[in-house]
């Protein structure tokens, strides 16, 4: 029988094992600008030309899915706009009346906010007014927030759709309400505050993960058949597995069992080493876990996950990006990259992936390796 | 003494930083390492030995402890905490010039790279082996690098990149400073390096974990 790069990918999600292993990498927007040259801060800001990017990779490097990693794309983004500056190939500056921004080829743009405000103090913080209670932004990076226009909060997908029907996978993207409280009010602040002061940590991330699950559902209101949650505070290089039990897996667990209602796939991305707690992963209800990074990025190994926990959940990783894909010579990409697929088919549902997202420098002769690696040994 | 230089020791690697403190649990109430270290001095403990027999000697277990991942990033900034609060009470020794640090230890992430979690462990656990650490942030270009080197002679210099495109920056950086000087002692850690691409930038040491870093430094 043959699928449709979209059937193939669900299969997989279902735990079930379609023509062949399917393929579907997420791209650092580094990777993407690698790809694409495009014009950088439009790229970023421009939904059009980031959905028409999207397309693009997915189509030039044969991957059944398309991840769409940001939402909420405003046609208003040039309002605030004081400057706009091109400076050498590939980099711009652009100021904006509260802040600038460097937008390049190689990463995430760089913010400098002109007054930035300080953390509060986690005493001080009013749940009620602090907190919002609709999640309108997503913290992308350090400074580096991307809003969520409250009228087009999910227009990519219509226009993913539009462009590519049903022929690939969509997933969206939400962010861990872990993430969000880690930025209210700055790592170190909240790490200590997870000790110091843990009740009110729950009651911030109480009101985060109600917004949280709002945006979610309606998220799944679109034509997407999974949403990654991105977690990458929640791993062993961060917290005890203790404290993953009590401040994450709580709030995560509540939003992934409603997407579980709306009849979507869900999947949690938490990069580095989680080999202590994939179980405690598994208890969220999700249906898949991504990264699952092996050594020396994480210790996370294939065959011993899918003894773990492959019966239950689909796995889509786990090929080290930067050593066996931007570092490796041809020889041991291939070798890499051939062990996990062999892993992954004895597995359960899996999906060939890079473990964390593909580094920005890895080149597309690199990539145009893994739809001809399946070819040649990814048939169930 | 002894049983000064233990409690201040055992307070640290718990985390325990004053009476006030809540954490851990199975402390509450208790003196921290702010009390303890103020009680020691008044006693005739002398500052050097609370440093060098307690705090120091504490960080390392601290650092070992984090390194096995039997103790997460939120453990280690209470250890620190405790630490800083112990080390309130030595800071007019050092002005007095009867307890001395170790040197010098400047530290910075490379341009443009904003990760700073594992450069700021980094910065806790090199402070609490004794030396004065310099913290030039994150995106720090070779000239903020250059300068802090000519304004801090004899130190040594750690460099954090955790990305791929910024080792590039990494390796820019080192391959000038060296032109400038020579025999400046280098460091570099972060996720994605290793000990080949260390070498190859002509670093002195890739450090995995913060420990590695001190036990070089202090042999050296
Ligand atoms: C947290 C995180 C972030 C946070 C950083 C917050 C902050 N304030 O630092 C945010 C969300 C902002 C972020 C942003 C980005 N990140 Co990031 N991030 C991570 C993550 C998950 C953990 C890093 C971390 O803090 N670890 C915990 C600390 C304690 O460990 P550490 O940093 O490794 O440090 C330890 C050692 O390495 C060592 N060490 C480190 N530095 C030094 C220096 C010296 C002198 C010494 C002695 C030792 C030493 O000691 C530390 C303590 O043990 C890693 C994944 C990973 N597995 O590492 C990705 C990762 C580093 N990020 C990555 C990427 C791609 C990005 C982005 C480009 C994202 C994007 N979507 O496009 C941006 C780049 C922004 C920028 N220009 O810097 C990639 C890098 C890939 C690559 N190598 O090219 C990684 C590896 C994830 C992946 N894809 O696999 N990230």
């Amino acid at each position: 029988m043959s699928y449709t790069p979209r059937e193939r990918v669900l299969a997989a999600m279902n735990l079930q094992k379609p023509d062949r292993v399917p393929l579907m990498c997420q791209f650092s927007i580094g990777s993407m600008m690698q790809q694409l040259k495009p014009s950088p801060a439009e790229f970023w800001y421009d939904g059009d030309v980031f959905a028409s990017g999207l397309v693009e990779l997915c189509k030039r490097f044969k991957f059944d899915g398309i991840l769409v990693s940001l939402h909420g794309h405003s046609p208003g983004w040039r309002d605030n706009i004081v400057s706009f500056n091109k400076l050498e190939e590939g980099k711009q500056e652009i100021v904006f009346t509260d802040r600038s921004e460097f937008h390049s080829w190689t990463d995430l743009p760089m913010v400098k906010y002109f007054n930035k405000p300080v953390h509060k103090g986690i005493d001080e913080i009013d749940v009620e007014n602090d907190v919002p209670g609709v999640i309108d932004y997503i913290p992308v990076s350090q400074d580096l927030y991307f809003k969520i226009d409250k009228d087009h909060p999910f227009d990519i997908f219509l226009k993913l759709k539009e462009m590519v029907g049903s022929e690939y996978s969509i997933h969206g993207e939400i962010t861990s309400p872990f993430d969000y409280l880690l930025d209210l009010l700055g790592y170190e602040q909240a790490l200590i505050s997870l000790i110091l002061n843990p009740e009110k940590c729950k009651e911030i991330l109480q009101k985060f993960t109600n917004g949280i699950t709002v945006l979610a559902k309606e998220m799944c209101k679109y034509p997407i058949d999974a949403v990654k949650i991105s977690s990458p505070f929640a791993g062993m290089g961060f917290i005890s597995p203790e404290h993953y039990s009590e401040f994450v897996l709580p709030y995560e667990s509540q939003f992934i069992k409603e997407i579980r209602n709306c009849g979507k796939h869900v999947y949690i991305h938490t990069c580095g080493h989680i080999d202590d707690r994939l179980e405690l992963m598994q208890q969220s209800g999700a249906s898949g876990l991504e990264c699952l990074d092996p050594e020396p990025v994480g210790n996370v190994d294939l065959e011993d996950a899918f003894k773990r926990i492959g019966s239950k959940m689909f796995i889509k990783g786990n090929i080290d990006s930067i050593n066996s894909l931007l570092y490796a010579d041809d020889a041991k990409a291939e070798r890499d990259i051939l062990k996990i697929i062999e892993t992954g088919k004895r597995g359960g549902g899996f999906i060939l992936s890079t473990a964390c997202s593909i580094a920005p420098m890895v080149s597309s002769e690199r990539l145009d390796m893994l739809p001809e690696l399946i070819k040649k040994a990814g048939r169930y | 003494m002894e049983d000064f230089i233990g409690r201040i020791s055992i307070s640290i690697q718990k985390g325990k930083v004053d009476i006030n403190s809540p954490y851990p649990p199975d402390m509450k109430g208790q003196p921290g390492a702010f009390e303890l270290t103020g009680e020691a001095l008044e006693n005739g403990v002398s500052a050097n030995d609370i440093l060098t027999k307690a705090m120091i000697p504490a960080m390392g277990i601290v650092g070992d402890l984090f390194k096995d991942k039997k103790l997460f990033v939120p453990q280690v900034l209470m250890c620190a905490k405790a630490m800083n609060s112990a080390m309130s009470h030595l800071k007019p020794y050092f002005s007095s010039g009867e307890i001395c640090k170790r040197g010098t230890f400047v530290i910075g992430t490379v341009s443009g790279d904003l990760h700073d979690i594992g450069k700021n462990l980094v910065s806790m656990m090199i402070e609490g082996s004794g030396w004065t650490v310099v913290d030039l942030g994150v995106d720090v270009k070779t000239e903020k690098f250059l300068e802090a080197i000519g304004d801090n002679p004899g130190c040594i210099l750690g460099m954090s990149a955790l990305l791929t495109t910024t080792m590039e920056s990494m390796e820019k950086s080192v391959r000038t400073l060296r032109e400038v000087y020579p025999s400046q002692k280098i460091i570099v850690g972060g996720a994605p390096l290793n000990n080949e691409f260390a070498h190859r930038i002509g670093a002195d040491l890739f450090a995995p974990n913060p420990q590695i870093a001190v036990e070089f430094i202090n042999s050296l």
